[in-house]
C-alpha cells in the first residue's frame, strides 16, 4: 500500500523534474537504491539484507555470491519468494521490492579463518524505466566473532536468538516453509499453554448433549482446528501485508479481558449455571443446515476454533515472532498465510486425537461427566485468571487464586464431612480439596499481607531482614532511539543489555521474576550496562525503537558489544530460564 | 503605467530565476548522482571509437570502424525491460535511415547466446557486440557512472557527441534528434 503511495509520489517527482528540465530522470545511485549489508547469522550461514528504495526492484534469479578466501565455499542461497511477473522474453520472473534478506550458507575448508568476504553481484531496475548493470557490494564477516572453537563447534552450541532458528530453518523453498511451519506447531501443541484448548474442545463435544461418536468426535475436531487455523492464516496474510505490532494487539488488555471474560462464561457453563446455546429460531434453523453438516453444533465449534486461535496466540509469543518477523520480512502474503495455517494444522493434530476419542469415550459416561466438566470449568477459570494476570496487580491476582482454589475445595467437599465408610475416590478427593483449601488460604493471606511473590504467597509475611534492594534489577529506562544511542556510548567499555518490556507482556514479566532473579544472573549483570524499553505506551518512538531492532513487540533482549555495536545473533526472544539466559549473558561478557 | 510595466517585469524575471533555479538544482543533483559529467564529450568520443568488442560470431570489432557515420551506440541487455521496449523503435529507424549514413550499434551487457535468440526474435537489423567486464568499464566512461541501461549516445559525423540519453528513447524522440544530423 505505502509502496503504491510511494510510486505514485516518486512517478509525480519525476514528471515534475522531466518538466522542470525536460531530460534525464532523477535516479539514485545504486548503492542507494539497493541498501546492502550482511551480518553473520550464525557460524554457517550469512544473512544478506536489501533495503530496496520505493520504485526500485531486484531480480531474484541474478544474484551471485561470492566468498574469499578461497577457503569459504558459499553453499545454495536461500531466497524468498518474489513477486512473479510475466516477461515477454524470459518467462516467469520473480522480482524483490521493499526488505529482503537472503540467506547465504557456507563451508569453511579449515578452522581459524579470521575474517571472510563477501561480494554479492545484483541486478535491479527502476521503475522509472531504466536498469542497472550487474551491481557488485561486498562486505567482510568476523568470523572470529562467534569465539573460538564456534566454526567447529555444533551449530545448536552457539546461543543463536530463538527468532533467528525459527527464521534459519525457513530460509529455504516454499514447502520446506510450510513444512516447517507445521512442525512447529504441533511442538507447540506441547507447550502448556495449547493443553488448556483440550478441554474446551471436549467440553463443546460434551455439551452437544447427545451420543458423539468417535467419527462425529473427530469431525467436529477438524471443524475446530479448521476455524483455528483459518484465523492464523488470516494473521499471516496480515503479517505479510502490514509487519504491525499483531502481538501487541492481540496481547493488549482489552482483547486479553475479553477473552478471560469469554473463559468466564464458558466455565459458569461448565458449572451448569446455564445452558450455552443458540436461540431456539436460530437453532432450528441451523439444525436443518446441520444435519446435513457432520457435527451437530459445526458452526459453533468453528467459531470455538477461531476464538482459540486469538486465545492461544498471545502464550506462543516467541515462536509467533519468529514466525510474523520471517513473513513480515518477505512480504509474502502466501506464503504467511500458507505458513501459519499449516502450524495451526500441527497444532491440532492432538486436538483431532483427542476429539476423536473423547467422541468415543463420551457415549459411555455416566454421571462422572459433571465431575469432568467441572474440572473444565476450573481449568478455565484458571486460564481466565491466567490471561488477565500481566496487567491485574499481586494481591488482587492473589485473591483471584485464593477464590479459585477455596471454591475448588469447596466443590470437592474438603470441609464436608466424610460418611463413615467412604469410598476410596471420595477420600482421595477430600484430600486434594483440603490441599486446594490450604493453597486457597494461604494466597488469602498473600493477598492480604502484601506478598510480592505469586509463588511465595507468605513470603510478605516473613521478616524482611534480606530487605528489597536486591529485588529490584537495575535498569536504565530508555524511551527513543537517541536515549539508546546515548546510553550505549555512555556504556563504552561495558556489553549492554536492552530488554524490550510492556505491561502486558507475560513472559516480560516471567522473565523478571525467575529469571533476572537469579544469583548467577544478577551477578553478571553487575558487569553489564542493564537498558530497558517499556513500549506499554507504543508511542512513535518505540514504534521506531522495535523497528531498529526488527522487533514485533516484546519479549525481546538485544545484546551490544563493548564498543556499542549489536552482537548479532545473540538476541533472546520469549522466555529462558535461568541456566541458558547466563550462558547468553557469558557469550555478551567474553564477546570480543 | 509604466510603473505596472515595471512590476510586470520584476515578476517575469522572479518567476523565471526561481523555475532557472529549481531546473538548475535538479539538473546537477542529477547530473551527480547519474552522469560524470567532468568527462569531456570529446574524450567520450574518443574512448568509445576505440572500444573492441565481441560480435555475436565471436568476431572482435572496433568501433572505429564507423566513424564517419551517424552513430548511435545503445547499451542495453535482453534482462532489462525498458531496454527491450526501445529496440522495435531502433529497427525501424534503421531501415528507414540506413541508407543516409545511420548507424546503429548494440552493445549487450548480457549473455552473448540470450542475445543471438533475442536478435532473432526482434529482427535486429544493426550490429550487436557483447562483453562482460570491459563493456561495463566502456560503458562508465562513456559518461554513466551509475551503470543505468538503457543508455545511448548519439555521435554526428564529424565525432561531436550530440546527446546522451540515459533510460528508454521514444522513436520520435530519437528520430527528432538524428535526422538534423543526416
Amino acid at each position: 500500500m505505502s509502496s503504491f503511495t510511494s510510486r505514485v509520489l516518486l512517478a509525480v517527482l519525476l514528471t515534475a523534474a522531466t518538466l522542470a528540465y525536460g531530460a534525464e530522470p532523477e535516479l539514485l545511485e545504486p548503492d542507494k537504491a539497493f541498501r546492502f549489508s550482511a551480518r553473520l547469522k550464525d557460524p554457517r550461514s550469512i544473512e544478506v539484507n536489501y533495503q530496496i528504495a520505493p520504485g526500485y526492484y531486484l531480480y531474484r534469479d541474478k544474484f551471485r555470491f561470492v566468498l574469499s578466501p578461497a577457503g569459504a565455499k558459499p553453499g545454495a542461497a536461500q531466497l524468498p519468494a518474489g513477486a512473479k511477473h510475466r516477461d515477454e522474453f524470459f518467462g516467469e520472473v520473480e522480482t524483490y521490492r521493499g526488505n529482503i534478506s537472503i540467506v547465504v550458507p557456507f563451508e569453511l575448508a579449515e578452522a581459524g579463518v579470521p575474517a571472510i568476504r563477501l561480494a554479492v553481484t545484483s541486478q535491479g531496475c527502476a521503475d522509472a524505466g531504466v536498469c542497472y548493470i550487474p551491481h557488485e557490494q561486498k562486505a567482510e564477516l568476523k568470523l572470529a566473532a562467534l569465539g573460538p572453537g564456534a566454526i567447529r563447534s555444533d551449530a545448536a552450541a552457539a546461543p543463536t536468538g530463538e527468532d533467528d532458528r525459527v527464521a534459519a530453518l525457513l530460509g529455504g523453498g516454499f514447502w520446506l516453509a510450510v513444512a516447517s511451519f507445521f512442525g512447529f506447531g504441533l511442538l507447540l501443541s506441547f507447550t502448556p499453554c495449547v493443553l488448556p484448548m483440550v478441554p474446551i474442545l471436549s467440553g463443546i463435544i460434551i455439551g452437544a448433549g447427545q451420543p458423539v461418536t468417535r467419527t462425529k468426535g473427530l469431525l467436529l475436531a477438524a471443524v475446530y482446528v479448521l476455524g483455528m487455523a483459518i484465523t492464523y492464516a488470516i494473521a499471516g496474510v496480515a503479517a505479510g501485508l502490514s509487519g504491525a505490532m499483531l502481538s501487541a494487539v492481540l496481547q493488549n488488555p482489552w482483547v486479553l479481558g475479553a477473552f478471560a471474560a469469554i473463559f468466564v462464561a464458558l466455565a459458569l457453563a461448565m458449572f451448569g449455571f446455564y445452558e450455552l446455546q443458540l436461540p431456539v429460531a436460530l437453532q432450528s434453523r441451523l439444525s436443518s443446515a446441520s444435519n446435513r453438516l457432520p457435527g451437530g453444533h459445526g458452526v459453533g465449534v468453528f467459531v470455538m476454533g477461531v476464538l482459540s486461535a486469538l486465545i492461544v496466540g498471545p502464550c506462543v509469543a516467541a515462536p509467533l515472532a519468529g514466525a510474523l518477523l520471517y513473513i513480515g520480512q518477505s512480504r509474502d502474503v502466501v506464503l504467511g498465510g500458507s505458513a501459519l495455517f499449516a502450524m495451526a494444522l500441527g497444532m491440532g493434530v492432538p486436538l483431532l486425537a483427542v476429539g476423536a476419542s473423547a467422541g468415543a469415550l463420551l457415549p459411555k459416561a455416566g454421571p462422572w461427566m459433571e465431575t469432568v466438566k467441572r474440572f473444565f470449568g476450573t481449568l478455565l477459570l484458571a486460564v481466565a485468571i491466567y490471561l488477565v494476570s500481566p496487567f491485574t496487580p499481586l494481591p488482587v491476582q492473589m485473591f483471584l487464586w485464593a477464590t479459585l482454589l477455596i471454591g475448588t475445595a469447596v466443590y470437592l467437599r474438603a470441609i464436608d464431612p466424610l460418611p463413615p465408610h467412604a469410598h476410596g475416590f471420595l477420600r482421595f478427593a477430600k484430600v486434594v480439596g483440603l490441599i486446594a483449601l490450604l493453597a486457597g488460604v494461604a494466597y488469602l493471606i498473600g493477598a492480604f499481607s502484601g506478598s510480592r511473590d505469586i509463588l511465595q504467597p507468605l513470603s510478605g509475611l516473613r521478616a524482611t531482614a534480606t530487605g528489597d534492594a536486591g529485588h529490584e534489577t537495575p535498569f536504565q529506562r530508555v524511551s527513543s532511539l537517541s536515549d539508546l544511542d546515548a546510553r550505549v556510548r555512555a556504556a563504552a567499555g561495558k556489553p549492554v543489555l536492552l530488554d524490550f518490556y510492556a505491561d502486558w507482556c507475560v513472559s516480560c514479566k516471567e522473565m523478571e521474576r525467575f529469571t533476572f532473579s537469579d544469583e548467577r544472573v544478577k551477578t553478571r549483570f553487575r558487569d553489564i550496562v542493564l537498558l530497558q524499553a517499556d513500549v506499554t505506551a507504543n508511542s512513535p518512538e518505540h514504534a521506531a525503537l522495535l523497528k531498529r531492532f526488527r522487533l514485533f513487540g516484546p519479549p525481546g533482549i538485544i545484546f551490544f558489544d563493548r564498543e556499542g555495536r549489536e552482537i548479532q545473533g545473540l538476541r533472546v526472544i520469549g522466555f529462558q530460564p535461568a541456566d541458558r539466559f547466563v550462558t547468553v549473558l557469558d557469550h555478551a561478557l567474553n564477546f570480543k | 503605467m509604466s510603473k505596472v510595466r515595471a512590476l510586470a517585469l520584476f515578476a517575469a524575471v522572479a518567476v523565471a530565476s526561481a523555475m532557472g533555479g529549481a531546473a538548475y538544482s535538479l539538473w546537477s543533483r542529477s547530473g551527480a548522482t547519474v552522469v560524470d559529467r567532468t568527462l569531456s564529450s570529446q574524450a567520450i568520443v574518443e574512448r568509445v571509437y576505440a572500444a573492441r568488442l565481441a560480435d555475436l560470431n565471436g568476431a572482435s570489432q572496433g568501433l572505429g570502424q564507423w566513424r564517419g557515420q551517424v552513430l548511435v551506440v545503445n547499451f542495453w541487455a535482453t534482462w532489462c525491460a525498458p531496454c527491450r521496449e526501445e529496440i522495435p523503435g531502433f529497427v525501424n529507424l534503421q531501415e528507414r535511415y540506413g541508407s543516409r549514413g545511420l548507424k546503429f550499434v548494440g552493445i549487450a551487457i548480457d549473455q552473448p547466446d540470450k542475445v543471438a535468440e533475442f536478435a532473432r526474435e526482434f529482427r535486429i537489423n544493426y550490429p550487436l557486440l557483447t562483453g562482460g567486464l570491459e563493456t561495463m568499464d566502456l560503458l562508465r566512461q562513456a559518461g554513466n557512472r551509475a551503470g543505468v541501461l538503457p543508455y545511448t549516445l548519439v555521435i554526428d559525423r564529424g565525432g561531436n557527441l550530440v546527446s546522451r540519453e540515459p533510460g528508454g528513447l521514444k522513436e520520435a524522440r530519437l528520430e527528432g534528434i538524428i535526422r538534423p544530423l543526416l
